[in-house]
């Protein structure tokens, strides 16, 4: 008798990989299938009739990189610097937030929880028509400066206004990892430091915070990436007065210039990564004691 | 070293009392056990003396001084949680070195320090590992390095070996028993478990209910016992009910109704009034024949415990008995026996259910 070789299977039990098909199928079509799409873009012909000419060129990506002005390199450098401001100011605003939302024992907390979500059920284009109404030059804000006899004030138009409008939009992204990172960390550890001489502040950045780490990462990964994309609120909030790369990407797409705006998109997508990569590096040599 | 005094301390939880007003002295170097069911109020009393919680009435002193709204950082104290509470994203030496930095302590004997109190717990190999690389038993002596490396003033432990299996519970009473007298700390100890309670200390602090209802030697318990709560939750206790008759000496004689017997006191009961006796079930001998002052009875039901038996002895009254014999002795269900309670074994007890 011979064993039988580790990957036969006995007959009418089909592979386990089939339990995945449905999920494989539905990545390639909605994700894979256009990414590969826009790759092959980029490397079109631009016409102003049609989508693109058939052929190949490495124009667009010339263009973009070596333009003399460096004008797409500042356009790149702004959409960082604008998106890891927000990263930043989200994880300030949430911690505090998802630190009571995971401590707290008030019977409140499911009406916490859920004001924490509530963004989220407004689209996105209604938050930022809600931003305007109160920062526009004559929006609530500036008025009532205006009845107090004060000056008005720049608050949108700029980067200010859709700073604030998207730190607003992607707070719930910073909390919900903050807190499931912060509910997972027990008091007895912040007492534990305590009675070991440490004061809050020492409490906060030996214990708590470094524990909250998985979290932060998370959140911040997740808004980084978020803010990178964003087009409704720069659009709307900036007014065309605040540019970023996906802005630009959009503009090129109404002037037909897809396969520039291709090449402009991905470029983004692989500095992104680039970033969220170095970022996740950095943040995982700080978790390397938690399981 | 340091001693402690509780004065009066209180806490209270919106309308729950968690701890009534108790009144404790601990001397320096002296283990103090604080023993009760669950709910009386040990570990409230442990997180008032660590800071943890601060008390609606009384005071806390530490030689003196008083500590009693003082935050915990302020106090100098060791913990040992029940869960260890050890950073997990530290490693051993790591958590050792904490409380040590906190006090920017310099580098030199931070090294010593770290190194000593590892070949204390016996751990100087594991200094490198996270507390998820070591056993409960290792993470138990760590958290105890932890608490000890600092030098606190006080050494305050939380059913610290709960988590344990039976066989190392044994081997750590000991161990954390001889760390504490070759350290000489003053340390405060809640647990639930009596027998945890002997072993390890000097004296034994018994609660109930937020109210502290005595405190002494493991033998002053076990024989002495104040109330008769305290006598039930420590090992087994028959009690008899009676009229106190009068005094001879230091005895007081109880009337039952089986019979008068003698007892020691430490209150002093009115002639005449009621009062409850606590007798040990092995304090009690039994004999088949007559012997002066033994009272007549009746097996009615017999358990082997391997070393003991266990007898129930119906007296001429109905009042049942629960008696402790070396398995050597031999009666059977339905014999006729007559037992003894002697005079230095029976105890009265306040007894406020009666
Ligand atoms: N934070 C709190 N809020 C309200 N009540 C509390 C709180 N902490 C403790 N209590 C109550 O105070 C009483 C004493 O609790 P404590 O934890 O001191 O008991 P314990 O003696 O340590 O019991 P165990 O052996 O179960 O640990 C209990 O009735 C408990 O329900
Ligand atoms: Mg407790």
């Amino acid at each position: 008798m011979t064993a039988p070789s580790p990957t036969a299977r006995p007959p009418g039990v089909r592979p386990r990989w089939l339990l995945a098909a449905p999920v494989l199928v539905t990545v390639a079509a909605l994700i894979v299938v256009p990414y590969v799409n826009i790759l092959v873009m980029s490397f079109r012909v631009p016409s102003t009739t049609k989508p693109y000419l058939p052929g190949f060129t490495f124009g667009n990506y010339t263009k973009a990189l070596a333009d003399p002005d460096f004008f797409y390199f500042e356009l790149l450098f702004d959409t960082l610097r604008l998106a890891l401001t927000i990263t930043f100011l989200c994880l300030v605003v949430a911690y505090p937030v998802a630190f009571h939302l995971a401590r707290t024992t008030s019977r409140w907390k499911g009406v916490l929880y859920a004001l924490v979500l509530s963004p989220l059920l407004v689209g996105v284009v209604i938050r930022s028509f809600g931003w305007i109404i109160l920062l526009a030059n004559n929006g609530l804000i500036n008025q009532s400066l205006k009845a107090w006899g004060m000056a008005p004030l720049p608050l949108m138009y700029n980067e200010f206004g859709v700073v604030l409008a998207l730190v607003h939009v992607f707070l719930p992204f910073m909390i919900l990892p903050l807190m499931g990172a912060i509910q997972g960390i027990d008091p007895r550890l912040e007492e534990a430091a305590r009675s070991l001489g440490a004061g809050p502040a020492k409490v906060f950045w030996r214990v708590l915070f470094p524990l909250s780490m998985p979290g932060v990462q998370s959140g911040c990964i997740l808004v980084f990436v978020l803010s990178c994309g964003a087009y409704v609120t720069p659009a709307l909030l900036g007014a065309g007065r605040v540019h970023t790369m996906t802005t630009e990407v959009i503009t090129l797409l109404d002037q037909f210039l897809w396969p520039f705006g291709a090449a402009l998109a991905l470029i983004l997508s692989v500095v992104g990564l680039a970033a969220v990569a170095i970022y996740a590096r950095l943040s995982g040599r700080l978790m390397r004691g938690l399981a | 070293m340091t001693k402690l005094k509780l004065d009066g301390l209180q806490k209270h939880y919106g309308t729950v009392a968690a701890v009534k007003g108790i009144d404790l002295d601990v001397a320096e170097g002296e283990l103090v056990s604080l023993l009760g069911p669950s709910g009386c109020g040990k570990t409230t009393t442990l997180r008032c003396v660590a800071g943890f919680e601060l008390p609606t009435g009384g005071r806390i002193t530490f030689d003196g001084n008083e500590v009693t709204m003082l935050p915990p950082e302020r106090r100098d104290i060791g913990m040992v949680f029940q869960n260890y509470a050890l950073f997990p994203h530290m490693t051993v030496r790591e958590n050792l070195r904490f409380g040590l930095e906190m006090r920017k302590v310099d580098a030199a004997s931070m090294e010593r320090r770290v190194a000593d109190v590892l070949g204390m717990v016996q751990l100087t190999s594991m200094e490198t590992r996270y507390p998820r690389q070591l056993s409960g038993g290792q993470q138990q002596r760590v958290a105890l390095a932890r608490a000890l490396v600092i030098e606190p003033k006080l050494l305050l432990l939380d059913e610290p070996l709960a988590n344990l299996d039976a066989k190392l519970r044994d081997e750590m009473r000991f161990f954390i028993r001889s760390l504490q007298k070759r350290v000489g700390i003053t340390t405060l100890y809640v647990t639930h478990d009596q027998a945890e309670a002997m072993v390890m200390s000097d004296r034994i602090v018994v609660m109930f209910d937020g109210l502290i209802h005595q405190v002494g030697g493991a033998r002053d318990i076990y024989d002495r016992p104040a109330t008769r709560q305290v006598a039930s939750f420590i090992g087994l206790s028959n009690f008899v009910t009676g009229r106190v008759a009068g005094r001879d000496g230091s005895l007081w004689r109880l009337e039952t109704s089986f019979g008068t017997i003698s007892c020691g006191a430490g209150i002093a009961p009115g002639a005449g009034s009621p009062a409850t006796a606590m007798v040990r079930p092995e304090a009690i001998d039994l004999s088949a024949a007559p012997v002066a002052g033994a009272f007549p009875g009746r097996v009615s039901e017999r358990f082997f415990l391997g070393n003991l038996v266990d007898y129930r002895i119906t007296m001429s009254d109905g009042t049942l008995l629960q008696v402790q014999q070396p398995a050597t002795a031999a009666f059977a269900p339905g014999d006729e026996v007559h037992a003894t309670l002697p005079a230095e074994r029976a105890w009265l007890v306040r007894d406020d259910a009666a």
